[in-house]
């Protein structure tokens, strides 16, 4: 028997906000990165959970998509934070402010 | 814009007309281009020139006088140079005199100039810029429309700044040159603005169009359009209050003086109403204007000419005062008179010049006539010359002048204007008057050039009128650095024009003997309008006869105060006393230049000073910098909100996303 | 084909320059001058239009390339200007300098041939790159060249938004040289005041003008006499072919505040130009003045004054060509171009003077040369179209050219010789054969100007006189 698909919006809805706390709450960079894709994750939830729902594959497709994305983003982030801690011996996202105007 | 052009009902073609107007600007390109390799023969080369046109405008004679279907003369067609503004030439008798005086006089004067030239350094130069001049003239005098005139109108201004600056080391001839030539270019926009005129109402710029036209103007455009016509001869022709470069154009060399700024180019005024007259007769406000500025300028000019020192500025003052005259004459209705007394000026004032031209020549360029006396044993020539063209221009009966000048004065009367008439013959006293002051000082008594100056009175600048006031010493002398001393060209050369020219000085008048009846009347029997003459109280002969004690009464005082033995032998002191003792007034010359550069320099270039120094780097520029520092500001404040705090810029981002996603729920919702 | 072979001729010969040593300064003049003539020849031969689909959405546009009758003789102007005044330079780091000159020459072509208002809009950004190195790469201050930069830069960005807003409302930017359904609605006015900063700033005209007596006295002068000459020219083509042709009614509209601003630039830039004292800001004082003429006679949309305006507009590339390049030639033998300092080189150098004569008198409309026809028809038609004031204001200007001008020769060229100045040859024959094409042209157009006259009666603008 097919789960509801308030289900899986629900569950992706959580998924979500816990990865945006996550994002918004941490300081570590690592953490951050996980919480990311966190969210990542919640949206490939829905894509499939939708694709099965009305049965489109376009759906599927774009989760792939997505996969690829969030592992391109994390090898971005990851050289980024290696890159920080070369030159500040610090990855606390607080303490980095290479951004200040 | 008019497609048929219509040029004083003359039709066919006349291409002799092309080749005469042509072949001094071909003399002027020649020496130009081939001035080094010509040498010498520049001046011979364009006297040539200006004699051929000269014989072929009197073989043209016929042509330009014969009668086709009512109207005078001959026209040729020559291209459409811009839409509307056809060009094409004319010769009837108005132009054809002038076109003979141009050539004619213009030939003895260039070859006068090749003796007066000689050994100057840019001898091929300086005959260029006189063959450019006889053709400018020419494009002016024979154009057969406005826009044409114009063209010959700037172009004769061009020449006269060249020749006025020829000397151009000098500070005083180049600041004399753009005198003349701003002020020139007044006049041109003035002729500008009646183009405008005309061409707005009557969609062509020929003549013939025009005048067909002027019944139908209302009066009011009319007299715009010879206001503004008229603003262009009163530069050109150095009437008051634009006559002030005339003076100091006298910086250029003295056949310069002697062909455009007394017998031919400051006429071009007169001519320039005279070719309108279907204009001015149609307007009697038009004809009380020029005629009143005319007299007052004869005036002004006879009473200016009386203080001066410099032998070519009296006889500039001298021109001025004549060209009154003859815009007395014109401009009150008397055309054959004003026309006249162009014709008979244009003899004797070049004779008057080309004598004193010798004397400058031969006196190692001075002009002082304070230095001079006594040169009547020296240069017996010189003073035949100069002696004819004194009793000449003073109107000694029998004389050209006294026939032309009469006629003028005597117009003034017949148009209804007793007041110009009465300033015509007081004129003619004064003038009488300071010419033979001038007479008396150069040529009687002794010589006083080895006197020192002081004791003469003699300051520097002494009656400068020149506007620059760095300009040194205002006393005109012609370059130091001319070689001509060493090596004179023959003297005949600069005789034999003179010698030539005294012919016409004496005989030339009785050509307007016989009133209406006379050949001159006959020869302009047709070219100008017609107006209903009155009758006079007083009779041709009584003015004669009061104009002629006048001048017996100037000739007096001159005398008294120049011209006999006791005066003659206290030279010295008596010219010292009169340098010395004239009034402020007068030195300044009505102070006319002093307040024309007032209003007219000094406010604009205060004006540039004003808009260049504050106004485009404070006003302008600082409304600009102002609002680049507005906007640096801005960009202050907003660098606040750059913390550099990666979680708050997640945070704005968040709350970003959830208003946005809150909006659309709501409007989703509703 | 041949117009885009015309366009990208100079551009891409000026990339290949860098091929040759960098001190070859004859060679890389030769070539640039040769480039430039071929650009002239290869117009002569009127080229065909070529059109090259850009963009379909939101609107049409296209590398759309080919003259109009007006352009034509503009773009004339400036192969013949751009040759003449590679022809002249003399100034250093020559090859990398002419190189700019050819980019600059291949943008304006792309902008005067366009007939498409986004090329147009994209050339017109493009043209002020090479100037902008011009001042920073040879001796301007740097905030000069940012002035030049920033303001005709904030003009071009009005002309994109207007150009935007123009295609999204046609539905096709591929106009120019065409008639279209007038504009209507709210965003109208905005499009007409789009294009007209855009047009005054380049132009320029009061009050807008004050990067240009900066840049025009600090770029080296082969460069701005063809800024001076043809880049200038840009805003008066662009009002001609483009607010007369789109939103003449808001021109109409707006056509006494046009020429009120027309009259003052044509006063102030000749009362301002009458007291300076470096030479080559007198001469842009100068064309600010001339220029505003210019304006006039578009805002009063006259057909007889728009036929003058194209004449005026070439004669003035001619004669500020002319004057800029013997300007710099006599900066570059006396080490100074203030009138303080100089005086009395006609003496040594009669070939010199006689070239600075030549153009000052044809910026004081002597009657026989190009810029007097220009006044002449420009004022007869504003006349007529009810504009007694400017036209009395024009004169006035005109007499006040005749007194900045002869100040400029005179002060020059006569008095007594100045002692401690450098003595120099007199014009060498490469600079005179430089100058002897812009100075005849002055001639035979002042005589014979139908050619260039015809040229506005036969483009498309609709032009209306406006009687009142």
């Amino acid at each position: 028997m097919a789960v509801a698909i308030s289900n899986y919006v629900g569950l992706s809805a959580v998924m979500f906000f816990i990865g945006v706390a996550g994002v918004l709450l941490r300081r570590n960079p690592l953490v951050m990165l996980m919480s990311i894709e966190l969210m990542f994750n919640s949206a490939n939830l829905l894509f499939i959970a939708f694709a099965r729902a009305w049965v489109a594959n376009a759906g599927q497709i774009f989760a792939f998509l997505i996969i690829t994305v969030a592992a391109a983003e994390a090898a971005i982030g990851l050289a980024i934070v290696v890159a920080t801690f070369r030159d500040e011996k610090n990855v606390d996202v607080d303490q980095v402010r290479l951004l200040k105007g | 814009m008019m497609a048929t052009h219509h040029v004083m009902g003359v039709t066919g073609a006349y291409p002799m007309l092309v080749t005469l107007w042509l072949l001094p600007l071909a003399g002027a390109v020649l020496c130009w281009a081939f001035g080094p390799q010509l040498r010498g023969l520049a001046g011979w080369l364009a006297s040539g020139a200006i004699a051929a046109s000269f014989v072929l405008t009197v073989a043209s004679w016929a042509s330009g006088t014969q009668s086709a279907g009512g109207a005078l003369g001959a026209h040729q067609y020559l291209f459409s140079w811009m839409p509307g503004f056809d060009f094409g030439l004319l010769l009837d008798p108005l132009s054809l005199l002038w076109t003979l005086i141009i050539t004619g006089v213009g030939f003895l004067i260039h070859f006068y100039s090749i003796g007066y030239m000689h050994g100057d350094r840019a001898f091929a130069r300086f005959f260029a810029y006189m063959n450019f001049f006889v053709f400018a003239m020419l494009t002016l005098v024979l154009s057969d429309n406005f826009a044409g005139l114009l063209v010959g109108w700037g172009l004769v201004g061009l020449a006269s700044y060249f020749l006025i600056g020829f000397w151009f080391e000098r500070r005083t001839a180049v600041a004399a040159a753009r005198k003349a030539f701003v002020i020139n270019v007044a006049g041109d926009v003035g002729i500008m603005f009646a183009i405008f005129l005309i061409v707005a109402n009557v969609h062509s710029t020929a003549f013939g169009d025009a005048f067909a036209a002027s019944g139908t103007l209302s009066s009011g455009l009319l007299f715009a359009i010879c206001v503004a016509l008229f603003i262009g001869a009163a530069a050109k022709s150095a009437q008051i209050p634009l006559h002030t470069w005339l003076p100091d154009a006298m910086e250029g060399p003295t056949p310069v003086s002697a062909l455009i700024h007394a017998a031919t180019m400051v006429t071009a005024g007169v001519y320039l109403i005279a070719r309108c007259a279907p204009l001015w007769s149609a307007n009697s406000d038009a004809q009380l204007l020029v005629g009143t500025i005319g007299g007052l300028t004869a005036l002004v000019g006879a009473i200016l000419g009386c203080v001066q020192w410099d032998i070519k500025r009296i006889l500039a003052y001298s021109t001025m005062s004549q060209i009154g005259y003859m815009i007395m004459g014109v401009g009150v209705g008397a055309y054959e008179g004003g026309v006249a007394h162009f014709f008979t000026h244009a003899f004797f004032k070049a004779q008057l010049f080309l004598g004193a031209g010798i004397i400058i020549h031969n006196l190692a360029n001075e002009q002082d006539v304070r230095r001079m006396g006594g040169l009547i044993k020296r240069m017996p020539f010189a003073f035949v010359a100069i002696l004819t063209g004194v009793l000449s221009i003073c109107g000694t009966p029998g004389f050209s002048g006294f026939f032309s000048k009469d006629r003028v004065i005597y117009g003034a009367l017949q148009h209804g204007h007793p007041w110009l008439y009465a300033v015509g013959i007081l004129t003619a006293g004064i003038t009488a008057y300071y010419m033979f002051r001038l007479l008396f000082i150069t040529f009687w008594g002794e010589y006083r050039g080895s006197v020192d100056p002081s004791d003469l009175g003699i300051r520097h600048p002494e009656l400068s009128g020149v506007v620059d006031p760095d300009a040194g010493a205002g006393h005109a002398k012609e370059p130091a650095d001319r070689a001509h001393h060493a090596e004179h060209a023959p003297a005949w050369i600069m005789s034999v024009p003179v010698g030539i020219l005294i012919v016409p000085t004496v005989l030339i008048g009785w050509l307007m003997f016989g009133g209406d009846t006379s050949p001159w009347n006959g020869f302009f029997a047709s070219s100008f309008p017609s107006a209903a003459l009155a009758t006079p109280a007083i009779s041709e002969l009584a003015t004669s006869g009061v104009v002629l004690l006048l001048v017996i009464g100037g000739f007096g005082i001159a005398w008294w105060r120049y011209g006999t033995r006791e005066a003659a032998a206290n030279a010295v002191e008596r010219l010292r006393n009169e340098s010395v003792r004239m009034p402020a007034i007068l030195t300044h010359l009505f102070y006319i230049d002093a307040a024309i550069d007032l209003i007219c320099v000094r406010t604009s270039q205060l004006l540039g000073q004003f808009f260049g120094r504050l106004v485009d780097p404070l006003v302008v520029d600082g409304t600009v910098r102002e609002a680049a520092f507005g906007a640096r500001w801005l960009g202050v404040l907003v660098q606040s909100l750059e913390t550099g705090l990666v979680r708050a810029y997640a945070l704005v981002l968040a709350l970003g996303a959830a208003c946005f996603i809150a909006y659309y729920a709501l409007a989703v919702a509703r | 084909m041949l117009v885009v072979a015309i366009i990208l001729l100079p551009i891409v010969a000026g990339a290949l320059l860098f091929l040759l040593p960098r001190d070859d300064r004859a060679v890389s003049r030769a070539a640039g001058t040769i480039v430039a003539a071929a650009t002239f020849v290869g117009l002569l031969f009127q080229p065909a239009e070529f059109s090259f689909r850009w963009l379909s959405r939101p609107f049409v546009a296209a590398f759309h390339f080919g003259a109009t009758p007006v352009s034509f003789w503009i773009a004339l102007l400036l192969a013949l200007c751009t040759a003449c005044a590679i022809a002249a330079s003399n100034v250093p780091r020559l090859r990398d300098f002419t190189a700019l000159m050819l980019f600059l020459e291949g943008t304006m072509l792309g902008l005067f041939l366009s007939r498409d208002l986004l090329a147009f809009a994209l050339f017109w950004d493009l043209m002020l790159i090479p100037v902008f190195f011009g001042l920073i790469g040879w001796g301007a201050h740097p905030a000069t060249a940012w002035r030049y930069f920033i303001y005709n830069f904030a003009g071009g960005l009005t002309l994109l938004l207007a150009t935007a807003a123009f295609g999204v409302l046609q539905g096709s930017t591929d106009v120019i040289g065409t008639t279209t359904a007038p504009l209507a609605g709210a965003w109208a006015p905005w499009i007409f005041a789009g294009f007209a900063f855009a047009f005054l700033v380049k132009t320029p005209v009061w009050p807008l003008h004050t990067w240009m007596p900066l840049t025009y006295s600090d770029t080296p002068s082969p460069m701005v006499s063809v800024v001076a000459a043809v880049q200038s020219k840009a805003g008066l083509y662009g009002f001609i072919a483009i607010a007369l042709a789109f939103v003449p009614e808001y021109v109409h509209e707006y056509a006494a505040l046009l020429v009120l601003l027309g009259a003052i630039s044509l006063i102030y830039g000749a009362v301002v130009a009458l007291v300076q004292n470096d030479a080559k800001r007198i001469v842009a004082y100068s064309s600010l003045s001339h220029l505003g003429l210019i304006v006039i006679a578009i805002a009063s949309q006259n057909s007889l004054a728009l036929q003058g305006a194209v004449v005026y507009i070439v004669a003035h590339g001619l004669f500020s060509a002319a004057l800029f390049l013997t300007l710099g030639f006599v900066e570059q033998r006396e080490d100074t171009r203030s009138l303080v300092r100089l005086g009395g080189l006609g003496a040594a150098n009669p070939r010199l003077a006689g070239a600075l004569c030549i153009g000052a008198l044809a910026a004081l409309g002597l009657p026989g040369l190009a810029g007097f026809v220009g006044e002449l028809i420009i004022l007869a038609g504003v006349y007529q179209a009810g504009y007694t004031w400017a036209v009395i204001v024009a004169l006035i200007a005109i007499v006040l050219a005749a007194a900045y001008a002869l100040r400029l020769y005179q002060g020059i060229m006569n008095g007594p010789p100045v002692e401690d100045l450098p003595v120099r040859r007199d014009l060498t024959w490469r600079e005179g054969l430089a100058l002897a094409p812009l100075l005849a042209a002055l001639v035979v157009l002042g005589v014979q100007p139908h050619p260039v006259l015809e040229a506005s009666t036969a483009s498309a603008p609709p032009t209306s006189t406006v009687s009142r």
